[in-house]
């Protein structure tokens, strides 16, 4: 026995008039996607690809400026630099320019040593060249720098077995060197390096100390860093050219606490201007920074780093957006029948508007979360190259995520649109 | 009680300069219950007029109430809400949803109207089972048969429990012992109480309706009972 569904009940019994819920217009989007699979991947090719780049920019990005943070952290705390300063405005602190001629000289160190004995910590000039370390057979390529002991609180460099070399050591001469960690490990494998005997540039000197693993800060690691007296330094390793006064490439001052900071950076940049018997700033051919400042301008490099991104990121979604809209344009056409067939089963304008756009937002979001595990997987191996952890960044992903729903909202509307204002009778014509 | 009342309905379709009046003052009744046949030569306004009672399309001119409401001045939401509740369509070509399966099609306009999901099933089982395709729920359209499809079709057109079927020459691409199949079932539809229009070419189809009104050049050439209207018999298709 059949019951009656036609006709024998006027009033009609509607149980909710909202139309469809958001679960059913997501898994239409979903269906329609997936029925070409390729396409849609394809479509939101630009997407994936600009979310990837940005995730991975930032994480690797984030990750070499806590490094340069780091690094610049421990090369010392309280720490004021002297440096050359050849035209234009002086190198990063701590990444003083070795190329150009050096203006600094030792006097100078001595001069300030002299004058400021009771307003500073420590003092230590450098100058540093790369030179072949050799150990019997084992041989490799070490940042040798000539210091004085104050080196090794001003830059933080204190031995973890041995210890730095002494004013006797640096009166005398000696042939003495504190090595970095990984110098010991490539060099003497287990053994311990104290007392041993290495070639620097075919000179030999006696291993005092060994150095703590500083970690592996990518460049200008202290891992591959060698000391030794710069007083050694200048009659055996530096170029035997210098008629006059030797020059230095940096002096090292270390202020009692933060607060002196600024007011003895002023003192010596007026002591190093007087010394010349210079008074216009525009003529220093020094430069003296501290640490606050380079932090500072760490951060200024992080921030242009960031706007970039932000522009990387702006024109690759712009042109996924143009991707997404031009398929959403042909998907529109490709189903004009299906458009008519769904109006003539009671659709309205809102519901095949809605329809198409929760498609474009499905594929651009769905391009969005790829692109983020791209830029995830990315980030790790170009900063396994680059020797660089990358840093976690939640709030850059959310950011990806949310420009992408934008993107599918923005770039869909038109088509969606478009398809909400076909005609029924054309489209169910529509071959 | 009358479901569909046309008076003096005139369409006329403008293409540029150009303009043709496929309909001229089509004035008709159609009373609950009846099935009725719309004959008439290629080109003499049937799809245009079935398109115009079926709310698709809008007459250039003249009156229509539909059970009881006058629906000529609706706007498009209320046009598509009145799609949803009132009208079933069968195709010729069938317009089943590719990609959807035979339950999910039959679904689709009680989606529209916002029924829950468990009430848009036992719907739709409820006519898919009256159609007797209760057993192909998950087949895709293209799993199945000509006449199997306009099953689907029929079944997706009375989800809703329509005043009336509007069924475009159901029949033009089935071959004539399914044709014959799926005239029993709006036989049995419209023995229960559900009202039919049928627009067909042929005269074997129109046979088994109770009314056949002729149209000619955009108007209704005749309109009379079918005195030998014929029981369609055999097994479903
Ligand atoms: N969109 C349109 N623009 C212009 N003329 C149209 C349009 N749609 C239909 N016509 C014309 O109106 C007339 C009636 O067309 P309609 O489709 O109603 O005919 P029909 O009776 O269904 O014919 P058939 O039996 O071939 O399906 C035809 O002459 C057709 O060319
Ligand atoms: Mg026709």
């Amino acid at each position: 026995m059949s019951v009656s569904v036609a006709g024998s009940a006027p009033q009609k019994v509607r149980s909710h008039v909202g139309g469809m819920n958001p679960w059913q217009v997501f898994r239409i989007a979903w269906r329609a996607i997936l029925g070409n699979p390729l396409r849609s991947v394809l479509t939101t090719l630009g997407v994936i690809i600009g979310v990837a780049a940005v995730v991975a920019l930032t994480m690797v990005g984030q990750g070499s400026t806590a490094n340069i943070t780091r690094s610049l952290q421990s090369l010392g705390t309280n720490l004021i630099t002297i440096g050359s300063n050849t035209g234009g405005r002086g190198g990063g602190f701590g990444l003083v320019r070795f190329g150009g001629p050096q203006t600094i000289t030792l006097a100078d160190a001595e001069a300030v040593q002299s004058a400021f004995a009771d307003r500073i910590v420590g003092i230590a000039p450098t100058l540093q060249s790369n030179q072949q370390v050799k150990v019997g057979a084992n041989n490799l390529n070490a940042t040798v720098i000539g210091t004085w002991p104050d080196y090794a609180s001003v830059r933080n460099a204190q031995p973890a077995s041995g210890s730095f070399f002494n004013e006797t050591d640096l009166q005398s001469r000696r042939r003495v060197a504190v090595i970095g960690y990984g110098i010991a490990q490539d060099l003497f494998g287990g053994q311990d390096p104290i007392g041993q005997r290495i070639r620097i540039a075919g000179i030999s000197f006696t291993v005092v100390g060994v150095l703590p693993d500083k970690g592996d800060s990518g460049f200008a690691s202290p891992n591959y860093q060698v000391m030794v007296p710069l007083s050694t330094y200048l009659q055996r390793l530096a170029r035997s050219s210098s008629t006059g006064q030797p020059r230095v490439n940096a002096i090292y001052v270390q202020a009692p606490d933060k607060d002196a900071l600024p007011r003895l950076q002023q003192e010596l940049t007026d002591f190093m201007a007087q010394r010349r018997k210079v008074t216009d700033p525009s003529e220093y051919d020094f430069s003296v920074q501290n640490q606050a400042d380079a932090l500072a301008s760490v951060n200024q490099v992080t921030q242009t780093m960031t706007l970039f991104l932000g522009g990387v990121a702006g024109i690759s979604l712009l042109v996924g957006g143009i991707g997404i809209m031009n398929i959403m344009l042909v998907s529109v056409t490709e189903r004009t029948r299906e458009i008519g067939i769904r109006k003539a089963l009671g659709a309205k304008p809102r519901d095949i508007l809605t329809q198409f756009l929760v498609e474009s937002v499905v594929l651009s979001v769905g391009g969005g979360i790829l692109g983020i595990l791209l830029g995830l997987a990315m980030a790790g191996s170009v900063g396994q190259l680059l020797r660089v952890t990358p840093v976690f960044d939640p709030f850059s992903m959310v950011l990806a995520f949310l420009f992408s729903v934008a993107v599918g909202v923005f770039f869909g509307f038109y088509p969606a649109s478009r398809a909400a204002r076909l005609d029924p009778v054309e489209s169910l014509r529509y071959e | 009680m009358t479901v569909v009342a046309l008076h003096q309905v005139r369409k006329v379709y403008k293409s540029g300069a150009l303009e043709f009046e496929a309909l001229k003052g089509v004035s008709l009744e159609i009373r609950q219950g009846e099935m009725v046949a719309l004959m008439g030569p290629s080109g003499s306004g049937k799809t245009t007029l079935m398109q115009i009672i079926g709310l698709l399309d809008r007459p250039t001119e003249g009156r229509y109430v539909l059970a009881g409401r006058d629906v000529t001045t609706l706007t498009e939401n209320q046009r598509a809400e009145v799609r949803n509740q009132e009208i079933g369509f069968v195709f010729q070509a069938f317009h089943l949803l590719p990609r959807l399966n035979v339950l999910e099609n039959v679904e689709v306009p009680l989606t529209y109207a916002g029924y829950s999901p468990q009430e848009r099933r036992e719907r739709a089982l409820e006519v898919l089972q009256k159609v007797g395709l209760g057993d192909k729920l998950k087949n895709l359209p293209s799993q199945l048969s000509g006449g199997q499809k306009q099953r689907v079709a029929i079944a997706r057109a009375l989800a809703m429990r329509p005043s009336i079927l509007l069924a475009d020459e159901p029949t033009g691409n089935l071959d004539s012992k399914t044709a014959v199949e799926v005239m029993r079932l709006f036989q049995e539809l419209n023995d229960e109480g559900t009202s039919v229009i049928i627009v067909t070419h042929e005269p074997d189809i129109a046979e088994y309706t109770g009314r056949i009104v002729r149209i000619r050049d955009g108007q209704i050439e005749s309109d009379g009972p079918n005195p030998h209207r014929k029981r369609a018999v055999g097994g479903v298709a």
